[in-house]
């Protein structure tokens, strides 16, 4: 029987994948032909969506489309289906083989947590349940006690993949060791760094891992209710989630005496309503519990007081993702990859000016610029390579000078970044650095829940005086107040959020303070970004008088007559940069 | 508690564990931590991270307010990485509020006069508690009020939307109320310390003053006749009345200084010769008086020309006859004064010549006016370049060339530059040059071998600012000598600071600077625009009524009168109280003071809102909040109301109502809990004055005179008729009710402001018609009358009737009257007249029927059962302290109410009974008990424990669950909770609450109580507390204002009591103390004369049943209530802030009470009841409230064992209690306080269960 996947995923969607859908059913249906349609997640090539996947045809192996359109069905239709003759234009994959496209984006990855995304449709538990989905729950249902789970996970090294590192298996612990009957098991989808989407891609790829992750959390610490913090800007996940559940509620793997056992485990969700800092785990908690999200004093820790008071274990979704594998293969299995103290895989969102965006599982420990070249395929339109910025918006910049840096937690941290939950922007020549920081900073600081002090009026005064720098208004002693300051809110805010917020600012001045430097004493972007500190003119030598600059100039600050060497009236210029990318000659100069 | 071990700031100190880094800190006193956030009867928050910490080995730092300590840790509380964070947390914090510490108008005047306090007292009517405040800074205000420059209306804000509210005008207005009088301020004691002031001007008077107030003896050298300086010799008799100004300086010299006139230095002594004759310090302040040149050729020898102020200088002493054309150069206020005294001496025509244009015009643009309008021509852009003369050297006129202006450097005036050949001439007869003056430096000669103070090159005296002293020790200088031709009030500012240093000079040997406080202003951070207050109607300027044009050009006489009473009444509304009310009490600004911040490295965006006074009692301005949240907390936390939340994120986020809602559309119980919490003046209480400066207030602590609780108060008063409450006082935080109040108590005592009160006696005339008479006659009629009734009727025919929120002194001098006085037993209350029907309850079980728990046993607590009342609306601060208790003990609340109320929500079990079934719940309790054998196996053979079985035993659960209408898992839960005869169980009862009564609850919570074991006992921790609506109706009682006891529960039948109470009043009580009932009486038409002290029986028409028989009625009450209209002899009363007293609490907690404001009428309270005890001839000669107290203590057999000594209660007050039975429990250093043996034999002898059936 033949079979076409169709990614349907947020990133396909966005695609178009909804329309190329439509438009295959619409031709089976006329065609008449025998032929399973179905949806899939993510397979993390995000660049290339819509991609459509064809498979067992009288042709053995796969075949993958990509960037596929609606009027690219009909010829895919009758010439592959119908015909057995694999459109050999718009293949990237054929026979399993990598086809007349050298897109090594596979190469260096390691799919554990992504392991069903893009394979299976996450919709059906049948599909989940026969690529080994439920077997790690009723394993330890049958096998282990709570204690040899909490063991396994804690022998595999597997670390908090929220960004904070913490091992799950000593926080699965405390919880288990936490007075009381009654727990909680939370899982962390609030993923709310700009650029990042890894969770998101993981509940709509395969919810089910997510859940059985959840269920195996709630074995060993012995909770028997569980919550799914979820943003509600990620609707279709919500509702796979939502779907997924009832199915196992109807099933019996969800409700009293899951799978024949003495365990009892209830799963909800709760959809957040936007806040950034209902990621920090007290925020989320006091969410849940209908509070404003706002952060609280630690200790008491979630594992002793959390959620309605009750001891609780708050994991990320990758952290769950990553369980039931790790129960199935063993804890060696999983600790063979990596570095010394970060084990496994981590899924990273690569975006910015790289020329393959989407999501990539990598083992710890690849570097850089293994990441930014061999699987990102390196920078968009010939540009050089700058920096990485890594871990959100409490992350920072780590440069291309230390490209063969090892990605591991503390490696990373070291550098004044974070890991985080997995973000990764790679930065050009273009990339302003004060401007950059200014970015991140700007977030943070609207994100902020206005508790403490510092993070609430100290970020704004920082963001203030990113902003005079960029407009040519920064003063001799700005590098150093700021600085001053991003020290004092990380030492004395409450949460994460506060605690990292200056990240980017800090480690933009230390490693790009020449930058903020032209910035403020020359007045100029280096990256030629800072709209108020660039000047545009006009090279003589390669102006042919086409007039085209001058007609696209809103303000007519471009005069000259045809054929004639064309010239801006810096007075008038509102520095809006149409001349620059409307000449064809590059005759129009930044400065 | 574990106890673990710690090192703080290198000393091992042990704490229990569980407690934060700062509570272990303050607690041992190690050191104190600043915070904002902190209010240690809410949970930890860790918001405003001013109290942060090192903890060795940890990068951050943490807020000690909410880290717990930890074995071993190692913590430093105070070093240089500590205090720079704190200071920019507080910097940040600043950087974003937007708001005025003080008025612009203060902070701009050179002697910081606190200008809004004195309009805001203006407001009030307090005329002379405002010209106190402006001598506070400035001695001088009849003359200020005239002459002032007024920076403070150049400053103030009410420009913005119209014109400056005129300061200066109401200045004057009090100045000269007071003028007759002059008020002064105790002087000090000599210090035998000896003051040369030398200048007699403005500065020196000033100096001269404040040094006189501290006591030293000053002496004033002054080179010309008169004292006044340039306010006598510069400016002219039409601004400045000689007789006023002189009246002034009068004051000043009688209050003991010396003064020298004729006498200049320099010449006829020197600064040295003044130490050789025995001065101790000398403060210079010559002033500048000497006319700076025109530069212009002949000017010094041409008949016709002098100097400005030469000129002036004359008019004390003559008027100079002019006549012709005079023309006046310069565009300062010597000018126009020079210009219009021309005028007035003769001159036909008077011209000013000014070299810029009237922009730059230095004069006060009032007095610019002035002139313009007395026809005085100002030739702008001109300036004198030569002098015309004849052969005589006779002034003819003078060669002016006209100007132009260049614009000169940012924040200088414009430059004029002469036009070329621009030249024309003017004649004239006179010519003035009033260009400015400058500091004759004669003074400084030294006449024998001594040395000269350093002058600035440009001759003024050179002075350390910060500390105001020359280069010779012990010589200060000011006034214009040092800033050279300046404002009078800034020569106020200089005198009272050098008089300042002075005295810190004499008394320690030197002047340490002084730091200046940390004000932040609104327009530091952005120009205030219209816009903001756009909220104020405009409201034009009320102008002061001035002579007309014709009449003052002839004569000296003063153009400008004074304001009108309306207009003083009128102006001060036009203030936009700029200043913060809080200024004194703000937490934020006190740091910023200790931290010397400075805001400006942080400044940026501010977040600005509309200040919302739609509260009645509430304002928020949430410009000035920090989002501490102690609002928010304590509003959710303690209250459980959470009328106010946080709006918005980040940057923007602030204590608002949900959804920005008005406060009071939200489930706001205005309690005002948030106002005491507020650090800073972002919520503050609403004044029901006009205007509210920034009035320094007082803090005195009392007692609520609301309901029974007995809640500590605080009053802040600023003034004897302005004062609030609020509890923000640390020590409260530590009293029973920590800190917390009700609405009654913190907002209902306004009023004692508000109401129009009796001041004077009233006496009933023949039209029926009042009118005001002494005291002594207003006594003499009430006992006439009431003599002449008893001659009628009998002693049984007088009634004399109390108000349970009396104190106890009142009270018993009351009941001592109508008994030892009138031979009457007929005393009581009309509160006992209409709630009198349980107040014997349990008299057969205890001997009196009040609490015999105290309220601390809440603390300990297993189960707390309230039957009947609301809590919130009637006990607000009990509700909070079992709330407290659940929280903290786990302590479990079963509410019997039949309706839904607000500890509904917060109850543990709610008992929803059917309205009067609690007594059908109880006695089946009480049956359940005695079935399961869970009572004390003594009790079995009390006489009655049968009785109470048989009657027990016919309320079954069924029967009970029915009556009740509640479900049987309720009524199975309730039993649970408190069968186990050990468990701590505390009824708490509001005898005076018509809800959901039923007859015979408190019999059966006594029957319970008593079988179980749980009365009497001292160590139970279990009992009854009995909650009423009055302040002092337990007092009431056992002080024996009723039939039914004497003094101390005292009843008919313990005859050796009675016959000792009497001999200590000196009559045979046994006669005359027959209980009966007085609500009977007089039903029946048999009291004939009533006398009431603070009762208002009348306000509620029915009760006039009661004043059938009634032929003579007195009432002594604070205002004119309904029953004092109806009365024929009327007594003010002082209110309970006025006197002292003490009070009993619902628990039998004796609370003293102090004098908080001064008598508002002539007598305290107790002396009209002594003034009528005299008339019966029964002496009551107290010296004081004091020895009433003490007469109580003797007679009051419940108040024994208080009689050795005052016990201090919590926040250091003399308390002690009655009643309670487990004092140990309480207050273990306290002695346990026994009625005495004898009385407990009697009681056991009545003791019998009482039959308590439904009724």
């Amino acid at each position: 029987m033949k079979e076409i996947k169709i990614g349907l995923a947020t990133c396909g969607i966005a695609a178009g994948g909804e329309a190329v859908f439509n438009e295959i059913k619409k031709e089976i249906n006329e065609n008449k032909i025998d032929v399973v349609l179905k949806e899939t997640g993510c397979m993390g090539m995000c660049y290339q969506e819509v991609l459509v996947e064809v498979s067992g045809s009288e042709i053995p192996g796969s075949f993958m489309y990509s960037r596929v359109t609606p009027d690219k069905v009909k010829r895919i239709i009758r010439e592959h289906i119908m015909e057995n003759k694999p459109v050999q234009d718009w293949l990237i994959k054929g026979n399993g083989e990598f086809h007349g496209f050298s897109d090594n984006f596979f190469e260096k990855q390691k799919r554990i947590v992504l392991r069903n995304c893009g394979v299976i449709d996450p919709d059906s538990i049948d599909e989940y349940i026969a690529n080994d989905g439920y077997k790690a729950i009723q394993k330890c249902l049958n096998e282990y006690t709570p204690e040899q789970v909490i063991e396994i996970i804690s022998k595999s090294g597997l670390r908090g993949r929220g960004g904070g590192g913490f091992s799950t298996g000593l926080k699965w612990k405390l919880a288990r060791q936490a007075a009381g009957t009654k727990k909680y098991i939370i899982c962390n989808a609030d993923e709310g760094d700009p650029g990042a989407f890894m969770d998101r891609s993981t509940l709509e790829g395969d919810p089910h891992s997510v859940l059985e992750g959840m269920m195996v959390a709630a074995y060993a610490i012995g909770a028997d209710e569980a919550y799914v913090y979820a943003r509600a800007e990620y609707p279709l996940a919500v509702r796979r989630l939502k779907e997924s559940i009832e199915k196992l509620e109807k099933r019996g793997f969800l409700g009293q005496n899951i799978f024949g056992s003495r365990m009892n485990f209830l799963v909800h969700i709760k959809e957040g309503a936007g806040a950034f800092v209902c990621g920090e785990e007290t925020a989320l908690i006091g969410s849940i519990e209908g509070k404003r999200g706002v952060p609280r004093v630690r200790p008491p820790f979630p594992a002793q007081k959390g959620l309605w008071g009750k001891p609780t274990n708050i994991n990320n979704v990758e952290t769950f993702a990553n369980v039931p594998w790790i129960i199935l293969n063993g804890a060696d299995a999983f600790n063979s990859m990596g570095t010394e103290k970060s084990k496994g895989t981590k899924v990273f969102a690569l975006a910015g000016k790289i020329m393959r965006s989407g999501l990539a599982e990598v083992p710890m420990g690849i570097t850089i610029n293994e990441i930014v070249y061999d699987v990102g395929g390196g920078i968009k339109n010939n540009k050089a390579f700058k920096a990485v910025q890594m871990g959100g918006p409490s992350g920072g910049c780590i440069p291309k000078e230390m490209g063969n840096l090892k990605i591991d937690y503390d490696e990373i941290t070291r550098t004044g970044a974070i890991m985080g939950s997995g973000g990764l922007i790679v930065l050009d020549e273009t990339t302003c650095m004060v401007d950059l920081a200014k970015f991140f900073l700007n977030f943070t600081q609207n994100e902020s829940c206005g508790k403490c002090t510092f993070c609430r009026i100290g970020t704004k005064r920082m963001l203030e005086i990113l902003e005079r720098i960029t407009i040519g208004e920064g003063k001799d002693g700005d590098i150093e107040l700021l600085e001053d300051l991003a020290l004092k809110i990380k030492a004395s805010s409450l949460c994460g959020l506060g605690q990292t917020a200056p990240n980017p600012v800090l480690t933009t001045a230390k490693y790009f303070r020449s930058e903020y430097e032209s910035h403020i004493r020359d007045k100029k972007c280096p990256a030629h970004h800072c709209p108020a500190l660039l000047t545009y003119s006009i090279d003589a030598e390669k102006c042919t008088g086409c007039t085209l600059c001058a007609r696209k100039c809103p303000v007519n600050a471009i005069t000259g007559a045809k054929k004639e060497v064309h010239a801006i009236d810096t007075a008038k210029c509102i520095k809006c940069g149409l001349c620059f990318d409307a000449c064809r000659f590059g005759a129009v100069v930044k400065d | 508690m574990k106890q673990i071990t710690i090192t703080i700031n290198g000393k091992e100190i042990t704490a229990a564990e569980g407690k934060t880094i700062l509570e272990v800190v303050h607690e041992n006193k190690l050191d104190k931590i600043p915070t904002l956030c902190y209010d240690g009867r809410i949970e930890p928050y860790g918001s405003c991270f001013l109290c942060v910490v090192e903890i060795q080995g940890m990068n951050r730092l943490v807020a000690s307010c909410c880290t717990p300590i930890a074995q071993g840790m190692v913590i430093f509380t105070d070093n240089e990485k500590i205090r720079n964070s704190r200071k920019t947390a507080l910097e940040l914090l600043l950087s974003n509020h937007y708001a005025d510490c003080i008025g612009p108008c203060i902070n701009n005047c050179p002697a910081n006069v606190d200008a809004q306090g004195y309009i805001a007292l203006i407001s009030m009517g307090k005329y002379d508690e405002a010209l106190q405040l402006i001598k506070k800074q400035n001695p001088l205000p009849l003359s200020i009020g005239r002459v002032c420059v007024r920076d403070c209306e150049v400053a103030c804000r009410r420009q913005i939307i119209d014109e400056s509210v005129a300061i200066n005008h109401l200045k004057r207005y009090v100045a000269d109320i007071d003028a007759g009088h002059h008020w002064t301020p105790e002087l000090k004691k000599p210090t035998g310390k000896k003051i040369a002031v030398v200048g007699g001007g403005p500065s020196g008077l000033t100096c001269a003053y404040y040094s006189t107030l501290e006591g030293h003896k000053v002496t004033i050298f002054e080179k010309l006749p008169r004292l006044g300086g340039m306010l006598m010799y510069g400016i002219p008799e039409y601004r400045l009345p000689k007789a006023v100004l002189d009246d002034e300086i009068n004051w000043i010299t009688g209050l003991g200084v010396d003064v020298k006139t004729n006498a200049a230095v320099g010449k006829d002594f020197d600064i040295q010769s003044l130490f050789k004759d025995g001065f101790d310090a000398v403060y210079l302040a010559v002033g500048a008086h000497k006319a700076s040149t025109m530069r212009i050729e002949h000017e010094e020898d041409t008949v016709g020309v002098m100097g400005g102020i030469d000129f002036l200088r004359q008019l004390p002493e003559k008027h100079p006859k002019l006549e012709g054309t005079v023309i006046v150069v310069g565009g300062g206020n010597t000018a126009i004064d020079a210009a219009r005294t021309a005028l007035r001496c003769g001159a036909d025509k008077v011209r000013i010549v000014y070299r810029r244009s009237i922009n730059e015009m230095p004069a006060h643009p009032e007095e610019v006016h002035a002139a313009q309008a007395e026809n005085i021509e100002i030739l702008f852009l001109t300036n004198p370049k030569g002098i015309v003369r004849d052969e005589n050297k006779k002034l003819k006129g003078i060669v002016c060339l006209k100007m132009e202006l260049v614009a000169a450097g940012p924040g200088e005036r414009p430059k004029p530059v002469p036009k070329e050949g621009s030249d024309f001439e003017l004649p004239c007869d006179f010519l003035i040059g009033a260009i400015g003056q400058q500091v004759d430096t004669d003074f400084n000669k030294v006449i024998s071998a001594s040395t000269s103070v350093d002058l600035e090159k440009w001759g003024t005296v050179k002075i350390n600012n910060d500390t105001m002293e020359t280069s010779i020790q012990g010589v200060f200088a000011g006034g214009d000598a040092v800033t050279g031709p300046d404002t009078a009030i800034n020569s106020i500012g200089q005198g009272k600071r050098a008089a300042r240093a002075i005295d810190f000079y004499l008394k320690y040997g030197k002047v340490e600077k002084s730091l200046k406080p940390f004000y932040s202003f609104k327009h530091k951070f952005s120009e205030v625009t219209q816009v903001e207050l756009s909220h104020f109607p405009k409201t034009e300027r009320n102008r002061l009524k001035e002579l007309p044009v014709a009449q003052r050009v002839s004569t000296f006489d003063e153009v400008e009168f004074g304001y009108s009473g309306e207009q003083a009444q009128a102006e001060p509304k036009r203030c936009l109280e700029c200043g913060c009310s809080e200024y004194y009490d703000c937490d934020l600004r006190r740091h910023a003071d200790d931290f010397n911040i400075d805001i400006s490295t942080y400044m940026g965006e501010t977040r600005k809102y509309k200040v919302d006074t739609r509260h009645p009692f509430i304002v928020m301005d949430p410009n000035k909040c920090i989002n501490c949240g102690r609002c928010v907390r304590t509003c959710s936390e303690i209250l459980k109301v959470s009328a106010l939340g946080f709006v918005y994120r980040g940057f923007k986020s602030v204590v608002k109502p949900a959804m920005e809602k008005p406060l009071l559309e939200t489930n706001c119980i205005a309690c005002g809990n948030c106002v005491d919490n507020c650090p800073t003046g972002a919520l503050t209480e609403k004044f029901p004055f006009k205007v509210l400066g920034t009035l320094p207030k007082q803090n005195i602590e009392t007692v609520c005179n609301f309901c029974s609780i007995g809640c500590k108060v605080n009053f802040k008063v600023i003034d004897d008729n302005i004062f609030f409450v609020s509890n923000s006082t640390e020590e409260l935080k530590n009293s029973l009710n920590r800190g917390y109040l009700c609405v009654k108590g913190r907002f209902g005592h306004r009023y004692l402001m508000d109401s129009p009160r009796l001041k004077q006696p009233l006496m009933k005339d023949s039209t029926g018609g009042f009118k005001e008479v002494g005291w002594d006659k207003a006594i003499d009629h009430t006992a006439e009358r009431v003599k002449s009734i008893i001659a009628k009727y009998g002693p049984q025919s007088v009634a004399v009737f109390g108000s349970p929120r009396m104190s106890n002194e009142e009270l018993y001098l009351l009941q001592k009257f109508t008994r030892a006085g009138l031979k009457t037993n007929n005393t009581g209350s009309f509160y006992n007249v209409l709630y009198g029907k349980q107040q014997d309850s349990l008299d057969s079980f205890i001997g009196y029927t009040a609490s015999t728990v105290s309220m601390d046993s809440l603390r300990t607590a297993d189960v707390v059962v309230v039957v009947n009342g609301n809590l919130s609306e009637e006990n607000l601060v009990m509700e909070l302290n079992i709330k407290e208790a659940q929280k903290k003990n786990g302590t479990k609340l079963i509410l019997l109410n039949s309706s839904e109320i607000i500890l509904t929500k917060t109850a543990d079990l709610w008992i929803d009974s059917r309205k009067g079934s609690n007594t059908v719940l109880l006695n089946s309790i009480i049956r359940h008990v005695i079935e399961k054998g869970l009572f004390d196996k003594d009790q079995a053979s009390t006489p009655g424990f049968e009785e109470l079985k048989q009657m027990a035993a016919e309320y079954t659960p069924e029967e009970a669950i029915e009556a009740a209408d509640i479900s049987t898992e309720k009524y199975n839960r309730m039993l649970e909770w408190i069968e186990n005869p050990d468990r701590k169980i505390v009824f708490i009862y509001n005898i005076d609450s018509v809800r959901d009564k039923s007859p015979n609850d408190l019999k059966a919570i006594g029957n319970f109580l008593q079988l179980t074991g749980r009365l009497g006992k001292n160590d139970s921790g279990s009992g009854i507390i009995i909650l009423s609506e009055y302040a002092n109706s337990a007092g009431l009682m056992d002080m024996g204002v009723t039939p039914r006891y004497l003094p101390g529960y005292v009843k008919e039948f313990e005859k050796d009591e009675i016959k000792r109470i009497g001999n200590a009043w000196g009559v045979d009580l046994t006669p005359i103390f027959q209980p009966a009932d007085l609500a009977d009486r007089l039903l029946k038409g048999e009291i004939k004369a009533l006398l009431i002290f603070g009762e208002d029986p009348l306000n509620v028409t029915e009760h006039v049943r009661y004043f059938k028989g009634i032929e003579f009625l007195m009432v002594q009450d604070l205002v004119q209530t309904d029953t004092a209209a109806e009365a024929d002899v009327v007594f003010p009363a002082a209110s309970f802030i006025e006197q002292a007293g003490t009070y009993t609490a619902c628990d039998g907690r004796i609370q003293e009470t102090e004098r908080i404001v001064s008598l508002k009428v002539d007598r305290e309270n107790w002396k009209l009841i002594a003034g009528l005890a005299a008339k019966f001839g029964l002496p009551m000669d107290y010296a004081s409230i004091e020895q009433v107290n003490q007469e109580i203590r003797n007679v009051n057999r419940s108040w024994n064992g208080s009689a050795a000594g005052k016990n201090l209660n919590e926040t250091g007050k003399p308390q002690f209690s009655v009643y309670s039975t487990d004092m140990s429990v309480y207050q273990p250093e306290m002695p346990v306080i026994h009625y005495p043996d004898s009385y407990f034999k009697l009681l056991q002898e009545d003791l019998k269960y009482r039959s308590a059936g439904s009724e």
